[in-house]
């Protein structure tokens, strides 16, 4: 005590330092835990479990009992709306197989393949207001590893940063420290989606680095691009809500509505293919061949036919 | 030792709290820094080396499970602890002004902290924007709840406190 008492200034100014310096060396590095991490998660994660789904319980109930009134006429829509998605997923699922016929006719691999899936349960969310980061409660133990992707019902929720044994990290890509390589499905108009500061907190997020002469406008879908390595591609992101052409004149940025609500984000997937190895493609040679090719298997088709 | 442990059990029992049951009690979006609280209250308390070390857990705790890298909110928890140490000497614990006025300045500066080492490199220079929507907001609700906190660490420590007492006693009379 006396100790402190009369060194309290160097003793300061020395953590001070170290602090600093372990920071420095410490950004973003990490992506195993410790075992101090792993000890550390052994306690707090389970109660962070108990306590998540206790309070997401009572927070269920208020709001059941607020929604009451509104329910019966949610079912009408949402009925009906089942039918209509019904008889598209037919005809989608028609298309699939043609398209499934059609590529092996090509001889090409699968663009949206299906990935292996595991679920997965929020657990707790960054006590800060300046980042967006969550914990998920499952870890190296049932086969994770950083940088998968994970993807809720609507689309892209953010990738895997750091894995414990029984706990992992997850980077949103409201975060403004996660960039994601994404493309206009309309029109095909490359540009990367960032988390910023002033629109996190609105549940938004920004796609930079778009070309001035693109043709994207409001309500295009953005879906995730083949030129990623940590995210698999065709994954929807949002909906442009906005388009800003940027004051140098050169480039434009659009304001994305993510199709996950951030706010009421609980079950997740993992996709846990390791997926650099699926995309073996070269994107310009078969969009160049493609034409070429499918017209002469139509004309093979036509002429099996006509045989 | 068993304040050590006690001071530990709450730090942990904080980031749990802070990290599931506030999720559901932000207001616009905003959530109190109650870590910041209870360091604010624990180095008025008991003065600056406590007030240093409880920083430095609590910031380690959050480093840890949410932060990027090891340090950086120890080190904002370490100066915490040892500014708001300064004003354990001469005051009186009852006085409910000082803890809820240091949350709120704290708070304030703590944020402003934060800002300034993170989202101002990222070439967000709009300080007053984060200031009116982020900040303020943050440092008035840390205000309110640093009434309950404080309330609840000094009845914690008073209990601490008296048992030590009890135990020199003991010690004394051998």
């Amino acid at each position: 005590m006396n100790f402190f008492n009369t060194y309290k200034k160097q003793i300061l100014y020395l953590v001070i330092a170290l602090l600093v310096i372990l920071a420095f060396f410490t950004v973003g590095r990490k992506s195993k835990a410790t075992p101090i991490d792993n000890i550390l998660g052994f306690i707090v994660t389970p109660a962070q479990n108990i306590s998540t789904s206790v309070s997401s319980w009572f927070s269920d109930k208020i709001s059941s009992f607020k929604d009451e009134t509104d329910i019966a006429a949610e079912n009408e829509e949402l009925k009906a709306q089942v039918e209509l998605l019904e008889a598209e997923n037919k005809r989608l699922s028609m298309y699939e197989d043609e398209n499934k016929r059609l590529s092996a006719l090509l001889d090409i691999s699968q663009k949206y393949p299906d990935y292996e899936t595991t679920g997965t349960n929020v657990i707790a969310k960054d006590p800060g207001n300046w980042f967006l980061t969550f914990t998920i409660d499952k870890g190296t133990k049932d086969g994770l590893a950083p940088d998968m992707a994970l993807t809720d019902a609507g689309g892209l929720v953010g990738r895997i940063t750091e894995c414990g044994y029984i706990y992992s990290k997850v980077e949103s890509i409201l975060d403004s420290r996660s960039s994601v390589s994404a493309m206009s499905l309309r029109t095909g108009d490359l540009g990367v989606v960032k988390g910023d500061y002033t629109l996190m907190n609105d549940g938004l997020c920004k796609m930079e680095y778009i070309d001035a002469e693109s043709e994207i406008m409001k309500g295009d879908e953005i879906v995730t691009s083949y030129l990623s390595d940590i995210y698999p591609s065709g994954i929807t992101i949002g909906y442009v809500k906005e388009v800003v052409t940027d004051e140098n004149g050169l480039t434009k940025y659009a304001v994305i509505e993510p199709s996950v609500d951030f706010k009421h984000i609980s079950t997740l997937l993992v996709i846990t293919d390791s997926f650099a190895q699926t995309t073996p493609l070269p994107e310009e040679n078969t969009q160049q061949e493609m034409p070429q090719q499918a017209s002469s298997v139509d004309v093979q088709n036509q002429s099996a036919g006509d045989e | 030792m068993k304040r050590a442990v006690i001071i530990f059990i709450i730090l942990l029992f904080n980031l749990i709290f802070q990290s599931t049951v506030l999720q559901y009690f932000r207001i616009n979006s905003v959530i109190p820094n109650t870590a910041l609280a209870v360091i604010i209250s624990i180095a008025l308390l008991r003065g600056r080396l406590e007030g240093c070390l409880t920083g430095f857990g609590a910031g380690i705790l959050q480093d840890i499970f949410f932060g990027n890298s090891l340090g950086y909110y120890a080190l904002f928890g370490v100066l915490s602890g040892y500014i708001a140490g300064r004003f354990n000497h001469n005051y009186y614990r009852e006085n409910y002004a000082l803890p809820v006025f240091l949350c709120f300045t704290g708070t304030l500066i703590y944020e402003s902290a934060v800002f300034f080492t993170g989202a101002f490199f990222d070439g967000y220079l709009n300080y007053f924007y984060f200031l009116v929507n982020i900040i303020l907001p943050e440092a008035v609700y840390t205000a309110v709840v640093a009434i309950v906190i404080y309330r609840l660490l000094f009845s914690i420590n008073d209990r601490i406190e008296k048992s030590e007492k009890y135990k020199r006693k003991l010690f004394s009379i051998k």
